[in-house]
């Protein structure tokens, strides 16, 4: 159908401020933080449910593909327009609807950064438990669609354990409540079979939130080593000695030097590796942990600090929240990979890694969320060089096979979006990916929706064969 | 008895399947596996999940449906099934997935007791925290279908927490998975999410994996009593804005004290006719917090706590075990007896509750309450009184009115009463989300409603 025709209707239902349409500004709209590029037909800005709903509706009819997208912030391409068609921007759908500080509850709409959720609720002692890396920037609805994680799942869990409710537009524009405030309702669980579904089960519009109390106290920790390898096997030691805290991070020595010379963090440069460890929780209890985690670094470590005060802390966080960025000082391009592996599987992974780095010659640091084998090796590489490309993609692909040939997954926090969904398969076999298509099927049957994600393009392009499955077309 | 029993060909197309020495047919056996007045025709015990998906494959071709059985400790729940041609029962699936001390996951077969399981990790000091009641023959398989709660979800979370991976069959007979074997995994559709709570009706699960935990080293269970229900709410409060981190806090009402004790009171509402509701011994609401951790955390409770009662050793675990049997408690005593369970936003706890006790004296019944006071997960007990019998009006009309206390987003289904008062009110209650996409779902797992069929809300 007529693009122009697309975005003047677009312009009825969101006004003319609301929609772009021209290239150089759609331009902006084509990435997000990853590498693949896609160019959407239109953005559209939307402020209301009512809104999300009459556009989707409008879409559906004239089968335009629609995406929606928060910050941009997602490393795996699920915010792009890969097939073409709408992008839906919730930029203006910001605000926190409610607190209900007594339920530990809030409700949120899509577009409020992550960030400033935690800072609104300082006040009532409250704040939001996920914490991805980007989360200056990246939204609540984001966080929902991938199911984000960050340093602090080791303790609190992913997003999915901090929502217990959704509004949600559905495919035919329809508007429906899944849970609400309380921790269960009655049916199937909906809410949390919508979380990390990519957005390609429908659009969250409004999204409740449970809240944490804001621990009595918390300490941070450096530990320094020698080698990564005994960094490694010092986090497989605090697991076997019960220690769980709330953050435990791995940075090796190329990661921490590059991070050093951009962020001055303090830490040295000397080092193999460095293990940033958090403890939260009453005061008497982190005072017995933050000894006990002293005692099994110290077996291993050279040093292992303990932030004095709240300047020295963040000065610690900071090196590990800006890493990425730092990378980006030193490299045309990284890749950020997103592996899982079992965390006693740590030391020799880090070793495999270090092999194909050699074989594929190329550059990979290590920055990653140890506590729960969350990897994230950066590979270095210039786009520019066709050759070194693909030895990155190669080397990626090699990363990934080894984590699940350790029972580990492709990926722990970013999602499959459009940069995995080719190697979902290795993950799941063809009946697993059968019964995840049919419930795709359920809920976005002519895959209007996100278009193209998740599933390898071989099952997305395929002729949508909900029609002829029970499931489709219900009523209620 | 149903058609398919008769039908030998049925038997021995199963009996090809999963071998003859695991099926039944036999009709005094399986009385013992009546599901709510309905007796399955063949009860089916087979040691694969390509052996559940060849059963399933055959039901589904004859349109016999299926029920699913674990450990039946909670056959009980929600409506009598519509029929049960087979009974799927899963005790053959109890093999061990995967068990890595060292990376706290365990996974097995869902037919595989809670028992067997703690038994496996107490090994290696580590612990599923589930400390819900029958642990000798709750499976895991039935403990994710009907989304067990136990008081440690206060401070580890609840089954939608901590199980990382699951295995299932459809109702047609398409092997799946979700998930996988660590701890942090978002690759594919959540199905873990779907199966907890769905009651056998998208699938039967076949196994799963769980992040597990450090057994606590040492803890001390403190109790404090309150002269009212508003106190004892207030305390809750208090409580959940410290600093402190009880891994457990129950409130308990002044009745349900006699369901909690080994040996309660020999009075019995069923057997004995009083001509008005008889005092409760103890007349206190309480509450009751498990602390874990270090003598000087357990010193910190101590002086916050100020005159609770500390029970340690065996004291504690004792009280934690007679308030795990709380259910089959007020079951045994009081076989006309309505058990619900609640699920609210924690802060409408007290009103929740005064509502159900309101409830209970306008029905003529005694009320017994127990739950999470933190996460907002209650069971209400209500116990007809020396009407003979007790009609289906009275639970109706007490189950409508425990419903119309609750919050906004709470809700409340029955656990357990009497068969023939089921067909008089809702079980269930009404869905509060949308229930035309649980149909959907329902569809496309079990498009030709086989699983347990009749039994839940869609």
């Amino acid at each position: 159908m007529a693009l122009f025709s697309i975005a003047r209707r677009l312009k009825k239902i969101v006004g003319k401020d609301a929609v772009l349409s021209d290239r150089a500004d759609l331009m902006l709209y084509e990435y997000d933080g990853g590498v693949q590029r896609a160019l959407p037909q239109a953005v559209a800005f939307p402020t209301t449910t009512e809104q999300v709903s009459r556009i989707v509706r409008l879409c559906a009819k004239e089968k335009v593909p629609i995406v929606p997208r928060g910050a941009g912030t997602g490393l795996s391409g699920g915010a792009l327009a890969r097939t073409g068609g709408v992008i839906l921007g919730f930029s203006r759908m910001n605000r926190i609807l409610e607190v209900d500080v007594a339920n530990q509850r809030a409700v949120v709409q899509p577009g409020l950064v992550n960030w400033e959720l935690s800072q609104a609720m300082a006040k009532h002692g409250l704040y939001f438990a996920p914490d991805p890396s980007s989360q200056k920037a990246c939204t609540i609805g984001g966080n929902v669609a991938e199911n984000s994680g960050g340093p602090h799942t080791l303790a609190y869990g992913v997003t999915v354990n901090h929502v217990t409710g959704l509004e949600v537009v559905l495919a035919d524009g329809r508007v429906v409540n899944f849970g609400g405030k309380s921790a269960e309702t009655l049916g199937y669980d909906l809410t949390g079979f919508f979380v990390g579904s990519e957005g390609t089960l429908g659009i969250a519009t409004a999204i409740t939130v449970k809240l944490t109390r804001l621990p009595e106290a918390v300490a941070t920790l450096l530990a320094i080593f020698d080698s990564v390898d005994a960094a490694a096997q010092t986090v497989v030691a605090l697991t076997a000695a019960g220690i769980t805290p709330a953050a435990l991070e791995l940075l090796d020595g190329w990661t921490l030097r590059t991070v050093e010379e951009a962020v001055h963090a303090g830490y040295p440069l000397d080092a193999g590796a460095v293990l940033l460890i958090e403890l939260e929780g009453m005061r008497e209890a982190v005072d017995g942990q933050k000894a006990a985690v002293v005692a099994v670094c110290d077996r291993l470590a050279r040093e292992t600090r303990v932030a004095k005060d709240e300047a020295e802390r963040q000065r610690l966080w900071a090196g590990r929240k800006n890493a990425f960025g730092a990378i980006g000082r030193v490299s045309p391009s990284y890749y950020t990979q997103d592996g899982v592996i079992p965390r006693t599987r740590i030391p020799d992974t880090l070793r495999r890694i270090a092999e194909i780095a050699a074989q594929q010659r190329l550059t990979i640091g290590n920055v990653f969320h140890a506590g729960d084998g969350n990897l994230h090796p950066l590979i270095l590489f210039d786009a520019r060089d066709h050759d070194q490309l693909e030895r990155t993609r190669v080397a990626g692909r090699q990363i990934l096979e080894y984590c699940l040939s350790v029972g580990g997954s492709i990926t722990g926090e970013h999602g499959v979006g459009m940069e995995k969904s080719e190697i979902l398969p290795l993950m799941f076999a063809a009946s697993d990916l059968d019964v995840m298509q049919r419930l795709h099927d359920a809920f976005n049957p002519n895959a209007l929706l996100n278009p193209q994600k998740i599933f390898p393009m071989a099952r997305s392009c395929r002729e949508t064969d909900a029609a002829r499955h029970p499931a489709a077309g219900l009523d209620s | 008895m149903s058609a398919a029993a008769a039908d030998t060909s049925v038997f021995s197309e199963l009996a090809a399947i999963v071998g003859e020495a695991h099926l039944i047919e036999d009709v005094p056996t399986l009385l013992r596996y009546d599901i709510q007045g309905t007796q399955p025709a063949i009860r089916v015990s087979p040691g694969s999940a390509e052996e559940v998906a060849a059963v399933l494959r055959k039901a589904a071709e004859r349109r016999l449906a299926v029920a699913i059985a674990g450990g039946f400790t909670q056959q009980q729940v929600g409506d009598p099934p519509e029929r049960a041609e087979f009974l799927l029962d899963t005790s053959r699936l109890s093999a061990l997935i995967h068990y890595d001390p060292g990376d706290l996951t365990f996974g097995v077969g869902a037919g595989a007791t809670l028992a067997s399981v703690a038994a496996q990790l107490t090994q290696h000091h580590q612990f599923l925290p589930l400390d819900v009641a029958f642990a000798e023959r709750a499976t895991i398989g039935g403990l994710l279908a009907t989304n067990a709660s136990a008081p440690l979800r206060h401070g580890y979370g609840s089954l939608r927490d901590f199980c990382i991976g699951i295995h299932f069959v459809t109702g047609d007979g398409v092997v799946g998975k979700g998930g996988g074997r660590v701890v942090k995994n978002v690759a594919g559709f959540d199905l873990m999410k779907l199966m907890i709570g769905s009651f056998g009706t998208l699938a039967v699960i076949t196994g799963a994996s769980f992040k597990v935990f450090p057994g606590p080293r040492q803890t001390a269970t403190y109790v404090a009593r309150f002269a009212s229900l508003t106190e004892a709410a207030a305390f809750r409060d208090r409580i959940v804005r410290s600093a402190l981190t009880p891994i457990r806090l129950e409130i308990i009402s002044p009745r349900a004290t006699e369901y909690i004790v080994p040996h309660g009171d020999p009075r019995d509402p069923d057997h004995y006719h009083p001509p008005a509701p008889v005092p409760a011994h103890e007349t206190a609401w309480r509450l009751a917090l498990t602390a874990s951790g270090s003598d000087a955390v357990l010193a910190r409770y101590r002086r916050e706590l100020g005159d609770a009662r500390e029970l340690t050793g065996r004291e504690e675990d004792e009280f934690w075990s007679g308030l795990r049997d709380f259910h089959a408690n007020v079951a045994t005593r009081h076989r006309n007896a309505m058990l619900m369970q609640l699920n609210l936003p924690p802060a409408g706890l007290a009103h929740a509750l005064a509502g159900a006790e309101h409830a209970a004296v306008e029905q003529n019944c005694l009320c017994a309450t127990l739950g999470r006071a933190g996460a907002g997960s209650l069971l209400v007990a209500l116990i007809p009184l020396s009407v003979d019998p007790p009609s289906a009006m009275q639970y109706a009309n007490a189950a409508s009115a425990i419903r119309a206390a609750l919050p906004h987003d709470g809700s409340a289904y029955v656990l357990q009463c009497p068969i023939e008062a089921k067909e008089h009110f809702d079980v269930w209650g009404s869905t509060p989300t949308d229930r035309s996409m649980m149909l959907a779902v329902k569809r496309a797992m079990d498009a030709g409603d086989i699983l347990n069929r009749g039994r839940f809300l869609v």
